[in-house]
């Protein structure tokens, strides 16, 4: 389990990225004091920061460059100041990647996931299951039971959206949300389409349970 | 300056002299001096009086022409007094000294309201960079605790964002080149960008996209040109038709210049108000009946085109829908690569 250090002073923000992180299987510290920063930071040993730059005692550039003396770990700056400068002067020193407030929080996320993978060198499968499904996300192909299939890009998206959510009722307008944002843009018609082929792919492989349609309110995988 | 308004604006003196010359000659012929002699006292009087008056008048002719002069070929008028000569006559001395006076007052004045507005600029953009804070604070939460009404909450904060964006680059948009970077832009991820921050609405009015041709790449700033494409996409949104409403991007690249085009069938814009659309706080018909315009979208986008250098205009058929171009001029060294 990756370890975050999350240097923040705004409460609020440190608590609930911790509650956030902690869902999504991240081990977080969250330092309240500011005053030894630095040595607090390398004596925890994480493998990635999440640094703001307006902070008490020392800023952000301060601390960033003192952690790069004697460590390369990992630094996310989290910023509310969004001009280039401040991006060039902690990529200068040494800072990984540079978001700003208020971030999305699904692209944190994986600005933290594909840092971790770039810098730890793990090649992460991509591999989700759900009950006895296997479901390949770099290559797109499921497995249930030594039968496989090819999805397709829309396919993928929708199952890995579905699986995140099972047992919950994804509407409609949020699936066409979820893949919208990750470059599909798919209208109305569009998705019924490809939720009906994905169902037909899911039978063929044998699945028992499968994306049920709740009239109004959209579909879920129970 | 005319020869004939000098001497006008000496009658009196001239007055003055006629009668006293008058007055003499009535003494002099009544003393029996001889008419000869008359004409000679009236050369001696006379001529220096005139010669003097001339000079005196080529003199200033000379002055007021040269101020004149540089007057017109001056690009900031009210520098004039710093550039011309101080003038010998009293008059032209006196008057040099109060213009002085009154410029250098002036330029204290506009001082004060420069400074004034930078420290309200510079306000503008601290606060903006605080109330992220808070912001980031509440989306973290609704993240936390997601259901129907944070899902709604969420919704609402996204458009809170929207119009804190826009106060930030109102207060920006006088001085662009403060945060201004130039890169190679693009267009496809630019156009793609904005479409997702505007997902929801576009899903839940169902509104379909049409973004197929766009492509190439421009120079300019990312922020920039996400700020003036969301607002004209914002705008699609707003004023679409309640069925069928589309929206098409495409770009067209021709010789010298790339012209990105936003095209919808919205209700379109009647006649007498698209010229004025970008004018500062017009809201227009269509923003008397549906009420949600502010009138400064487009006109902050028109402000930041130019600074830009970008060209953008709007042509609309009322009940078809309106079509927004943003030109994008392509240099020679831009053209060569």
């Amino acid at each position: 389990m990756a370890k975050i250090i999350i240097i923040e002073d705004t409460e609020t923000i440190r608590e609930e990225l911790r509650t956030f992180l902690t869902k999504y299987g991240y081990e977080t510290v969250a330092p309240t004091n500011f005053q030894n920063i630095v040595d607090y930071t390398l004596r925890e040993e994480p493998d990635l920061i999440l640094l703001d730059i307006n902070l008490p005692v020392f800023d952000g550039y301060y601390i960033c460059r003192e952690i790069r003396k004697s460590s390369d770990v990992p630094i996310i700056v989290v910023t509310s100041r969004d001009n280039e400068m401040d991006e060039l002067m902690s990529m200068n020193l040494g800072a990984d990647d540079f978001v700003t407030k208020p971030y999305n929080t699904q692209v944190l996320l994986a600005r933290i996931t594909s840092i971790l993978r770039r810098v730890h060198g793990v090649k992460t499968q991509d591999l989700i299951t759900y009950n006895d499904l296997k479901f390949n996300l770099s290559n797109g192909s499921i497995i249930y039971k030594g039968i496989s299939s090819e999805l397709t890009k829309n396919e993928i998206k929708i199952l890995s959206c579905l699986i995140k959510n099972k047992g919950k009722i994804v509407s409609r307008d949020d699936l066409m949300d979820f893949m919208w944002n990750s470059d599909s843009f798919v209208d109305d018609n569009n998705l019924s389409v490809n939720v009906t082929r994905l169902r037909k792919k899911l039978e063929e492989v044998g699945m028992k349970e499968n994306i049920e349609t709740r009239r109004g309110l959209g579909y879920i995988l129970p | 300056m005319k020869l004939k308004d000098y001497f006008k604006d000496r009658t009196l003196f001239l007055l003055i002299n006629f009668m006293l010359f008058a007055i003499m000659c009535s003494i002099m012929l009544l003393i029996d001096i001889r008419v000869n002699i008359i004409i000679l006292i009236f050369c001696i009087w006379f001529l220096p009086v005139f010669s003097y008056m001339i000079t005196e008048f080529i003199k200033q002719k000379n002055f007021y022409n040269e101020v004149t002069n540089i007057m017109d070929d001056l690009d900031k008028k009210y520098l004039l007094s710093e550039i011309i000569k101080e003038p010998e006559f009293i008059e032209g001395k006196l008057l040099y000294d109060l213009l002085k006076h009154a410029n250098r007052d002036m330029h204290e004045h506009v001082k004060k309201y420069r400074d004034m507005e930078s420290e309200y600029r510079e306000y503008i953009e601290t606060w903006v960079h605080e109330i992220k804070t808070p912001i980031a604070s509440a989306r973290l939460i609704i993240e936390n605790n997601q259901n129907e009404v944070t899902k709604n909450i969420n919704y609402e904060i996204k458009k809170v964002e929207e119009y804190i964006e826009q106060v930030l680059y109102y207060a920006r948009s006088n001085n662009v080149s403060k945060d201004y970077v130039i890169k190679e832009v693009s267009l496809n991820t630019l156009v793609r960008n904005v479409i997702k921050r505007n997902s929801r609405d576009f899903i839940s009015k169902r509104i379909s996209i049409d973004i197929e041709a766009v492509e190439g790449t421009v120079y300019g700033d990312v922020k920039w040109l996400e700020f003036i494409l969301n607002q004209v996409i914002g705008n699609s949104i707003k004023y679409i038709r309640e069925k069928d409403g589309m929206v098409k991007v495409y770009s067209v690249k021709n010789e010298n210049n790339v012209v990105l085009t936003i095209e919808d069938n919205g209700i379109g814009i009647i006649d007498n108000d698209i010229n004025r659309v970008f004018e500062k706080g017009f809201t227009g018909e269509n923003g008397r009946r549906f009420g949600k315009s502010t009138g400064i979208g487009l006109y902050l986008c028109k402000k930041l085109s130019d600074q830009l250098g970008l060209g953008l205009n709007l042509t609309s058929i009322i009940g078809e829908g309106t079509k927004v171009c943003i030109i994008f001029p392509l240099g020679k060294v831009n053209l060569m690569s």
